[in-house]
């Protein structure tokens, strides 16, 4: 094999799910009637939004060798708190600044820092305390939905206030700001993670806990802190969701946990920890979401999405098991 | 003798109910080779571990350049000056050569107040330091899991050599090298003895310890069994203090 080609094959299998991703979309432009066209392709990515921003939390927790599982709840909590505070329907208070645009850090300002309380808790027991990931953030996602049905009182808030709700209606190029607010976010973790020495810190505490303790890094805060992320992250998915859908319900989001963890997967992080790989989780986002629009298009019952996001996520492992032979063969 | 580098003064160590090290007190000066010997649980791991910061004693003291100094957190050893080269590599193998080589030390470019790495220059060090020790590496860029056992434990060695500091402690650090490899490495530490920096290696092969070691301390049962000048004993003599004086009368049982 000469090193072109080696370079070419590591270039595709580094890539694979962005290659996995266009063949997907020309396989159902080709085959499916009305799915070429500019609408479909913005609607992909208006859809992917959410999913997405909760994807990049989950998967700042999975490199480092952990795991998040309230990120669903957190951002179902920071929801229902912008929609309590700045609906003027349902259960919103409605409450108001005058100029309104201060209306959007402010309630971005609640999403997020719920976000990252909660990060913190489950940061601090399971870095601080040495308690199971698992366990502690399956308490959390139970125990966050708990607050959020408390609150709520099971009805739900409505009409979200104009000035926030302009992000989900106003469009550059073409495609939502709320989209963009997802795509953005790719970029900076993306950059976070390969180009500043936190990003590499986290990656390899992902490897090799004890090495980077016994380097002189701060294994326990830096741990923490990407909780902390994760939640924050969560926290801005949430304040996404309530603009989206104009308000925010107790059940909002339900689900959304097992499509980020499966995007993480079909990106290529693996969840043993230490790879990054999150401009592929944003390919993973897109196709889950363009999956979804095909299965609707076609006039599928949607319940058969499920199946396909299961056989998907089998597919990813299968996948990312082959990968590795090839790679050690590459080596 | 040269200056007192290290004194360890009485260290203990206890897991529970075992005791790991019953009061361990030797010195070590600067420019010092000191070899550390001793059966499988004689407590070397761990004294070397209360060095480097990874565990405390239970009591004892130790003064280092003088002053009183017990670390918290390697991080703190190594702030104080003291490298360790661990027994089982402490290397991340998810990240290419570069990266293990600045592990924790990253050096960075600020833009806009947020640190990021650069990567050219670390790679140009990198390069450099490994290249001016022998070691032949195909690329820097190449992930740490993709190289051999040799490899590896060339970069850990390489890397205290580069990172220096004022004590140096390895942890059989031979463990994976073939001969000539083995051969270099002793060279190196005696060539990072002579810049005046102390260096602590346990060691299982005689052979290395009287090589390398201007002293020789053994580690019996968690005390010290013997403290000798390796120019004044031989490798017969040390194998009776490490085994207790006669084979038969081995001590008791228990680490």
């Amino acid at each position: 094999m000469t090193p072109r080609t080696r370079k070419t094959l590591e270039f595709v299998l580094d890539n694979l799910v962005w290659f996995m991703l266009i063949f997907v979309l020309a396989i159902f432009s080709a085959l499916i009637p009305n799915y070429f066209q500019p609408g479909i392709f913005v609607n992909i990515i208006e859809a992917s939004s959410v999913l997405g921003v909760m994807s990049i939390g989950l998967a700042l927790v999975i490199i480092t060798g952990h795991m998040d599982l309230s990120v669903e709840s957190v951002a179902a909590l920071s929801a229902m708190a912008v929609g309590i505070l700045f609906c003027s329907a349902g259960i919103g208070l409605g409450i108001t600044f005058s100029p309104e645009w201060l209306m959007i850090p402010v309630s971005l300002l609640v999403a997020c820092t719920i976000g990252a309380l909660i990060g913190l808790f489950n940061g601090f027991l399971i870095v601080k305390l040495k308690m199971s990931a698992f366990i502690i953030t399956l308490a959390s996602f139970i125990w966050v939905r708990g607050i959020v049905l408390a609150v709520s009182g099971g009805r739900s808030a409505q009409d979200l206030a104009p000035a926030i709700r302009w992000f989900a209606i106003e469009r550059f190029l073409g495609i939502p700001l709320s989209a963009w607010i997802a795509i953005t976010c790719f970029l900076v973790f993306s950059i976070l993670i390969a180009k500043t020495p936190f990003g590499r810190h986290l990656v390899m505490i992902g490897g090799n806990e004890t090495a980077t303790f016994r380097a002189g890094i701060r294994v326990t805060r830096n741990l923490i802190i990407a909780f902390m992320i994760a939640g924050a992250i969560a926290g801005l998915a949430g304040w996404l969701l309530a603009v989206r859908t104009s308000g925010a319900t107790a059940n909002l989001g339900v689900g959304l946990l097992f499509n980020a963890f499966a995007a993480v997967v079909i990106g290529g992080v693996s969840l043993k920890g230490g790879v990054s790989a999150l401009p592929g989780v944003y390919a993973g986002v897109l196709l889950l979401s363009s999956i979804n629009t095909a299965i609707n298009l076609m006039g599928l019952p949607a319940n058969y999405t499920q199946v396909i996001h299961g056989l998907l996520v089998l597919a990813a492992v299968l996948l990312d098991t082959f990968k590795q032979r090839l790679r050690q063969r590459l080596a | 003798m040269t200056d007192k580098l290290l004194v360890l003064n009485d260290l203990r160590k206890n897991f529970g109910a075992i005791e790991a090290l019953k009061g361990i007190s030797f010195s070590i000066g600067k420019g010092e080779v000191v070899a550390l010997l001793g059966d499988n649980g004689a407590g070397k791991s761990t004294l070397v571990k209360i060095i480097s910061g990874g565990q405390q004693p239970t009591s004892g003291s130790m003064l280092f350049e003088g002053a009183e100094y017990q670390a918290k957190t390697p991080a703190e050893a190594k702030a104080a000056g003291i490298e360790t080269v661990y027994q089982d590599l402490s290397l991340c193998t998810n990240v290419d050569v570069v990266g293990n080589f600045f592990m924790g030390r990253e050096i960075c470019r600020k833009i806009a107040g947020i640190p990021f790495l650069n990567e050219r220059a670390m790679e140009d060090i990198t390069s450099k330091a490994l290249a001016s020790a022998g070691t032949r590496i195909p690329s820097m860029r190449t992930k740490v899991e993709h190289l051999s056992g040799g490899q590896r434990q060339a970069i850990e060695l390489n890397r205290f050599v580069h990172w220096g500091g004022k004590l140096v402690l390895l942890d059989e650090p031979f463990a994976a090298l073939g001969v000539e490899q083995t051969r270099r490495g002793l060279d190196m530490i005696r060539h990072v003895a002579d810049q005046g920096i102390g260096v602590i290696i346990i060691t299982h092969i005689m052979q290395q310890a009287f090589q390398v070691a201007d002293r020789i301390v053994v580690i019996r049962h968690g005390v010290v069994a013997g403290d000798v000048e390796s120019s004044k004993t031989s490798p017969d003599a040390v194998i009776q203090m490490i085994t207790g004086q006669s084979l038969s009368g081995a001590g008791p049982e228990g680490r």
